[in-house]
């Protein structure tokens, strides 16, 4: 008898596609949802990616009863409680998270605020502290990446005790996701870059990690395809809306996968880097994913060489000895970020982001060492693999 | 019939195998952390007082170890002197004995959702490596190779039984002390 075992759990209704953002305000009466909050950022709104929503709220006689736009990129446990107040104030009963990872993980912080009460956000950290249902809450991402409006987690700052708070609960996941391209059209090429590695990450790990399982790997081949497919495309024409939709869903559906397999090394060193360097997420994904990928390559040889199928099609499949598609996937993800990096600089090495010091390697492996996510990397990793991963990473 | 006798006698079994183990490791734990440097230095980043549980839900066996400093654990028994400050808790018996019983990695375990973490994730990372090196120093090498992600190439055999006596000399005593209180 097999001694494999899994778990998969998604409810979130996607509404992905043209015109999907005018299902919004059907989604909600669905909610019995009449008096809807927006929590977004300035970048959005300057971008006029509320005009659409809005418009299509009145359309259909929904009103927004109130905008937040001032989530910061880090939000914080005073941007939770503020909003929370915000929401209370105008009688709203549901919330609409318009953003990337911070305004997805704070509306969900909100959330929990405004259906259990109370102004302590911290009181809810941890896994399984909530026991019900929250208030109704949609979702519409606004970059191709961070596939949070699929996960069941958020983090925020409590920036008294200057710590991460993850926030843990199937509850946080929305009612429903809603992906349209118009949301990410005017991306600018190094943000679409990144995220879009971002996802590619979540899928590759998700498909290599130990906790891959066969419903995940499904959603996370075809995530690979998508992205290996359409990523070129975006960078070389960014109002090309299929292939933007294209890379959208394929970041929902790589969100999907990780969150049922969860990640490994590339996430614990790239969630170090984020913390030491500053260095945006979806970038350090980028740069760290081959390095790791040759770390783990006997460990994962065989799924690994599967996703060459994915990553080049099915022509470059066949023609490559099963022996050699472990690392002909990898030359292949090399291959992606040097066009990357042609197109918009993104950078493939810690010295090419100029914002790392040598100095600081010791630093970010030793930090990685602790990170969640190293549990579920298929080699072990000690404090010298990390810094050899990091080394090679370097330059 | 028979089946159905045998049933809760193996339930029983289990039982009393996963309240021993419980009670080895924890006294295992408190021994390696006087014995080994490796285990000092990953013990000592955890703040004093910090209390480390594992346990089987809801109410079952559990251990219990406190960080007294200097990277040294103190094992408390079954009960806690205050609120633990990390749990990683079994969600059933049958997944504690599979993995007290090496069936299933630890790594694997928690890959499988038998286990969940409750506290800082960062702290459940660390006291899993402690965990592992307390393995890898106790267990027969083929036994250890099913309990931990990987064997540490540098634990040499001489290393190996050397400390693997200092521990279970530690255990046998504090097991000893405590039938005499």
């Amino acid at each position: 008898m097999s001694n494999s075992y899994y778990e998969f759990f998604c409810p979130v209704k996607v509404i992905a596609g043209k015109a999907a953002l005018e299902h919004i305000p059907y989604e909600l009466s669905g909610l019995a949802a009449k008096r809807p909050m927006i929590v977004t950022d300035k970048g959005v709104r300057a971008a006029g990616l509320l005009d659409p929503i809005i418009a299509a709220c009145e359309e259909s006689g929904l009103e927004i009863v109130s905008i937040y736009d001032d989530v910061p990129p880090d939000s914080s446990t005073t941007v939770v409680r503020d909003i929370a107040a915000v929401y209370r104030k105008e009688k709203c009963d549901s919330i609409i998270a318009i953003g990337g990872g911070s305004a997805i993980d704070t509306g969900k912080a909100v959330n929990i605020l405004v259906s259990e009460g109370g102004d302590e956000i911290a009181k809810y950290s941890g896994a399984g502290v909530l026991k019900r249902p929250l208030k109704p809450f949609l979702v519409v991402p606004t970059t191709a990446g961070t596939g949070s409006e699929v996960t069941s987690i958020a983090v925020i700052t409590d920036e008294k005790k200057g710590v991460k708070l993850p926030f843990t609960s199937s509850y946080l996941l929305p009612n429903a996701a809603v992906i349209d391209p118009r949301m990410t059209l005017t991306l600018p090429p190094h943000i679409t870059a990144a995220t879009a590695m971002d996802a590619m990450t979540h899928a590759v790990e998700s498909f290599t990690c130990m906790a891959k399982n066969p419903l995940s790997d499904a959603y996370a081949a075809a995530a690979i395809k998508k992205v290996s497919h359409s990523l070129l495309q975006v960078m070389d024409n960014p109002k090309d809306s299929d292939a933007r939709l294209e890379l959208a869903q394929a970041s929902t559906m790589a969100g999907i996968a990780f969150s049922n397999s969860m990640v490994g090394l590339v996430h614990s060193l790239g969630h170090a880097t984020g913390a030491i360097c500053h260095l945006p997420h979806g970038l350090c994904m980028s740069l760290y994913l081959p390095y790791v990928l040759e770390y783990n390559l006997e460990t994962i040889r065989g799924p690994l060489g599967e996703l060459l199928l994915h990553l080049e099609g099915p022509e470059i499949y066949s023609a490559t000895p099963a022996s050699r598609r472990a690392e002909a996937s990898i030359s292949a993800l090399r291959k992606l970020r040097d066009a990357l990096y042609k197109r918009c600089q993104l950078p493939r090495t810690l010295k090419e982001t100029g914002k790392v010091t040598e100095e600081q390697l010791d630093q970010i492996a030793e930090m990685a060492l602790d990170d969640g996510s190293i549990m579920f990397n298929p080699k072990e990793v000690t404090l010298k693999d990390a810094r050899a991963v990091l080394q090679r990473a370097w330059a | 019939m028979l089946a159905k006798r045998i049933q809760p006698m193996a339930s029983q079994a289990k039982r009393l195998y996963v309240e021993l183990m419980f009670q080895v490791m924890g006294r295992a734990l408190q021994a390696v952390s006087e014995v080994d440097g490796e285990v000092q230095k990953e013990a000592q980043v955890l703040p004093e007082g910090f209390l480390f549980e594992m346990m089987v839900m809801p109410e079952g066996a559990k251990l219990i170890v406190e960080h007294i400093g200097g990277g040294r654990f103190h094992y408390h028994g079954d009960s806690a002197p205050r609120a633990v400050n990390v749990s990683i808790q079994f969600k059933h018996l049958t997944h504690a004995f599979m993995v007290l019983s090496f069936q299933e990695k630890t790594s694997i375990a928690f890959a499988h959702d038998r286990m969940l973490v409750d506290g800082d994730v960062s702290y459940a990372v660390r006291m899993t490596r402690v965990l592992n090196r307390l393995e890898s120093f106790i267990l027969p090498k083929i036994i250890a190779k099913r309990a931990v992600k990987e064997y540490p190439d540098n634990l040499h055999l001489p290393e190996k039984l050397i400390s693997a006596a200092q521990i279970y000399l530690k255990v046998a005593t504090h097991f000893i002390q405590t039938a005499r209180a």
